[in-house]
C-alpha cells in the first residue's frame, strides 16, 4: 500500500512574547492509504497541531509534508487551499456548520469552493446527505437539528468533494456515548470504503478502534 | 468559486443583517440622492441656459462700442468717450463688409424720456432703446408685432411687465393698437418740443422772477404719442420701451431757438419806435437750427452678426485691431457665466461627496462588524477550501452590493424629486412666459456615473475589511469564540 503521508522532522514553533513554544518538535511519521488512525495525547501535547498541519491549515516551520506525492511545506496559499479543497474532509468537535442555512446548503459549500455547478452541487449534497442517514432533513438548519445530526452533516460536508483524507477532530467530544458511537461508526465504515482517516482524540475507547495510535506528547512522537 | 457564487452569497450575508445593511445602504443612498439631484439640476439648467443663447443666436454675436474694454456684458450700457471712436452710419457699414460678418444692428439708448402713461396710469420708463429691425437684435413677441424696418415715428414696443403693471396680465393682446404717452424731461430738445416756445417761456419766467437763479427754472416736459405694436417677453429685455431708429434720430436731436441778424434788428427797431424808458433790446428768436445728435455723437453699441458663431471671437479680434474700437464676442462671455453652474456643480457635488465619504466610513464599520462576526465562518470556508483572494473577493463584493444598492435607491430617490420638481419648474417658468418641458434630466452618464460611484466607493471601503478577512489564520478564526 502506497503511503498518502509522509511527515519528516516537523517543527512547529509558535512566539509568544519572548517564549519560543515548541508545539511539533521533529515530528516523523507515515499514514499509509486507507488507514484509520488514532492521534492521542494530552491537551497541549501538539495533536491538534499535527492535525492542522496534514489538513493543510496550517504548515511548518520546517521539515516536510508530503501528502499523495505533494509536498505542502513549500506551497502558496491558493495551492494549500486547493489541497484542503480536494483532498481533506474536516469533522470538528463543534460541527462549525453555518448556521442560517440548511443542511443541503451547508454540504453544498465546499462543492462551491471547487467551481461546480449549481445542479451538480445540488445532486451531490444530497446524495452525500443520504449517505450520512439524513436524506429527510435537507433544508434542516442547524438549530432544527440534534447534535448528532448536527455531526452527521458535517461528516456530509466533509464527503461532499470525495476527499482521500477525512481529519476527525474530536468528533465525539461534543456529544453523548451513543450518539458519539454512531458518529465512529459512520466514520468507520466511510473508512472501509478506502477514505484515509485520522481521528485526534484523547479519548482511549476511540483510539482503541483504530488500525494504528499515533501518541503525542510534548510535541513529540510517544510510544503508541 | 463562480461570479454568481459571489453575488449569491454577499447578497444572502447583506440580507441577514438587514437592519443594519439597511442602514449602512441608508447613508449611501443619501449621498448617492444628494448627488443624483444636485449634478442634474446644475447641468440641466446650464444647458437649458447654453440652449436659451444658442436660440437667440447669441453666440453669433459681437457687441462693438466705443470702449475698447468692452465685455459682452457691458454692451447694453453702451456710453460715449471724447477719444474715442465714433459708432457712426459708416462704421456701421463698413464693419458689415468684414470678412464672415452677416449683418449689423445699429443700437442706441434713449435717456431723455422719464415716464410712460396709459390713460391715468403713469410707469417710470427705466430704458428706451431703439436699434435696426434687421432681426439680429432677437426679441421675444408676446402678443403684437416687434417693429420693423418700414415703422419710422409714433410706434413702439414694451416689454410685458409694463403690460402687467398696467393691469393687462395675460391679456395683452388687448393693449396692442392702444396709444400711450412718452413724457420727457424738461430740457428737452428732441422732436415735438417747441424751441422758440421755451424760449418765451424762459423770458416769462425770469421777467415775472426778477433776480432769480436761473437752476431753479423748470421748463415744461414735452410729451410723444405711440401706439403700442407689440409686447416684448420681459425676461429677455425688461422694463424696456423700444421705439423705431428713424424716430430714435428725431428723440434726440438738438433743436435750439436761433437768434437771427434779422431778430436782432427787428428788437432795436422795436425799442427805437416805443417811448419806453430802458427799453429792452433783447431779440425773439424766430427759427430754430436742427442737429442730429445721435449722428453727430455715435451709437452706443453695434451688434454684430457672424456666419458662423466658431468665428465670432475672430470677427471680434478684426473689428478691434481695425477700426479701434471695443469688440467682445458672446461665447467667452457667456462661458464665463456658465462657469458659475460649473463651480455650482462642483460645490453642490462635494457636498453629496462629503455624505458619500461618511456613508464609506459607515460601510467600512459595518463591514469589520460582520466580519468580526463571522470570524468562524471564515474559518470554515478557509477550512473546506476558500482561498485567500476569494474569501477578500466575497467581502468585497459585499461592500460593493451595498454601494450599488445605495446608488440604485438615491438614483431613485433622486429620479422622483426630479418628477416632483419639473412640474414646478414649468409652472414658473411658463409664469414667466418661457415655454419649457421638463427642463430636469438624468443623463445617462449621470445615472452610470452615480451608481458606478457609489460601487467604487463600496469597494474602497471594503479593501480594508476584506483584506483583514482574508489575513485570518484559519486555525485561530476556527476556534473564534
Amino acid at each position: 500500500m502506497a503511503a498518502v503521508i509522509e511527515i519528516k522532522n516537523v517543527t512547529r514553533t509558535y512566539k509568544l512574547g519572548d517564549e519560543v513554544l515548541n508545539a511539533l518538535d521533529g515530528v516523523t511519521c507515515v499514514v499509509q492509504s486507507g488507514e484509520f488512525v488514532a492521534i492521542t495525547g494530552p491537551s497541549g501535547s501538539g495533536k491538534s497541531t499535527l492535525a492542522n498541519i496534514i489538513g493543510g491549515l496550517d504548515r511548518p516551520t520546517d521539515g516536510s509534508v508530503v501528502v499523495d506525492g505533494q509536498d505542502l511545506s513549500h506551497v502558496r496559499d491558493r495551492q494549500l487551499s486547493d489541497y484542503r479543497n480536494k483532498h481533506i474532509g474536516f469533522v470538528f468537535q463543534s460541527f462549525n456548520l453555518q448556521g442560517n442555512q440548511t443542511a443541503m446548503e451547508n454540504v453544498m459549500l465546499p462543492l462551491v469552493f471547487a467551481r461546480m455547478k449549481p445542479r451538480d452541487r445540488k445532486a451531490r449534497a444530497k446524495e452525500c446527505l443520504e449517505a450520512v442517514g439524513l436524506g429527510d432533513r435537507l433544508k434542516h438548519k442547524p438549530s432544527q437539528l440534534s447534535g448528532g445530526q448536527r455531526q452527521r452533516v458535517a461528516i456530509a460536508r466533509a464527503l461532499a468533494v470525495k476527499p482521500s483524507i477525512i481529519l476527525a477532530d474530536e468528533p465525539t467530544g461534543n456529544l453523548d456515548s451513543a450518539r458519539g458511537e454512531e458518529i465512529m461508526k459512520l466514520l468507520k465504515a466511510l473508512n472501509k470504503q478506502g477514505i484515509t482517516l485520522i481521528v485526534i482524540t484523547h479519548d482511549v475507547s476511540i483510539a482503541r478502534q483504530a488500525d494504528r495510535t499515533i501518541q503525542i506528547k510534548d510535541g513529540k512522537i510517544g510510544r503508541g | 468559486m463562480r461570479f454568481a457564487d459571489y453575488i449569491t452569497i454577499a447578497l444572502r450575508n447583506i440580507l441577514r443583517q438587514k437592519l443594519r445593511s439597511g442602514l449602512t445602504i441608508f447613508a449611501v443612498v443619501i449621498g448617492a440622492t444628494s448627488i443624483t439631484i444636485m449634478l442634474a439640476a446644475v447641468f440641466s439648467l446650464k444647458g437649458f441656459m447654453t440652449s436659451q443663447f444658442e436660440a437667440n443666436g447669441t453666440f453669433q454675436q459681437v457687441a462693438v462700442s466705443q470702449q475698447s474694454d468692452i465685455t459682452w456684458d457691458d454692451h447694453n450700457r453702451g456710453g460715449n468717450c471724447q477719444d474715442c471712436t465714433k459708432l457712426s452710419d459708416d462704421l456701421a457699414t463698413k464693419i458689415g463688409t468684414t470678412p464672415h460678418v452677416v449683418g449689423v444692428a445699429r443700437q442706441t439708448y434713449i435717456g431723455q424720456f422719464q415716464a410712460l402713461q396709459y390713460g391715468n396710469q403713469k410707469l417710470r420708463i427705466e430704458q428706451m432703446v431703439a436699434y435696426d429691425a434687421n432681426d439680429i437684435i432677437k426679441t421675444q413677441i408676446l402678443a403684437g408685432r416687434d417693429i420693423s424696418v418700414s415703422d419710422t415715428t409714433g410706434v413702439l414696443t414694451i416689454s410685458s411687465d409694463y403690460a402687467d403693471k398696467l393691469g393687462f396680465k395675460g391679456k395683452y393682446d388687448q393693449l396692442i393698437g392702444k396709444d400711450v404717452s412718452l413724457q420727457t424731461q424738461g430740457w428737452y430738445t428732441g422732436v415735438g418740443s417747441d424751441p422758440l416756445q421755451a424760449f418765451k417761456d424762459q423770458q416769462a419766467w425770469f421777467s415775472s422772477h426778477p433776480g432769480a437763479d436761473g437752476r431753479d427754472y423748470q421748463p415744461a416736459p414735452t410729451v410723444l404719442t405711440g401706439k403700442i405694436v407689440g409686447i416684448t417677453d420681459a425676461n429677455s429685455e425688461h422694463t424696456r420701451v423700444r421705439v423705431p431708429l428713424t424716430w430714435a434720430h428725431g428723440m434726440m436731436e438738438n433743436q435750439t431757438a436761433q437768434i437771427t441778424q434779422a431778430d436782432q434788428d427787428a428788437a432795436q427797431a422795436k425799442c427805437r419806435t416805443s417811448r419806453v424808458p430802458n427799453c429792452s433790446t433783447q431779440p425773439v428768436p424766430s427759427s430754430v437750427s436742427v442737429s442730429d445728435e445721435l449722428a453727430k455723437q455715435g451709437y452706443s453699441s453695434f451688434i454684430v452678426k457672424v456666419d458662423e458663431s466658431s468665428n465670432a471671437a475672430a470677427v471680434a479680434k478684426n473689428i478691434r485691431n481695425t477700426y479701434k474700437v471695443g469688440a467682445a464676442d458672446a461665447e467667452s462671455e457667456i462661458k464665463s457665466q456658465l462657469a458659475i453652474f460649473n463651480i455650482l456643480g462642483l460645490v453642490l457635488g462635494g457636498i453629496g461627496g462629503i455624505a458619500l465619504v461618511v456613508a464609506a466610513v459607515g460601510v467600512v464599520n459595518t463591514m469589520i462588524m460582520s466580519i468580526l462576526e463571522r470570524t468562524r465562518e471564515i474559518g470554515v470556508m478557509r477550512a473546506v477550501g476558500a482561498r485567500r483572494r476569494t474569501v477578500s473577493l466575497l467581502f468585497t463584493f459585499e461592500a460593493a452590493l451595498l454601494g450599488f444598492f445605495g446608488g440604485v435607491l438615491g438614483l431613485g430617490v433622486g429620479y422622483g424629486a426630479v418628477l416632483i420638481a419639473n412640474p414646478i419648474i414649468n409652472k414658473q417658468l411658463s409664469t414667466n412666459n418661457i415655454t419649457s418641458s421638463n427642463i430636469i434630466t438624468l443623463p445617462i452618464w449621470l445615472i452610470l456615473g452615480v451608481v458606478g460611484l457609489t460601487t467604487v466607493i463600496g469597494i474602497l471601503a471594503g479593501l480594508y475589511p476584506a483584506r483583514r478577512a482574508a489575513k485570518q489564520d484559519p486555525v485561530e478564526a476556527l476556534h473564534y469564540e
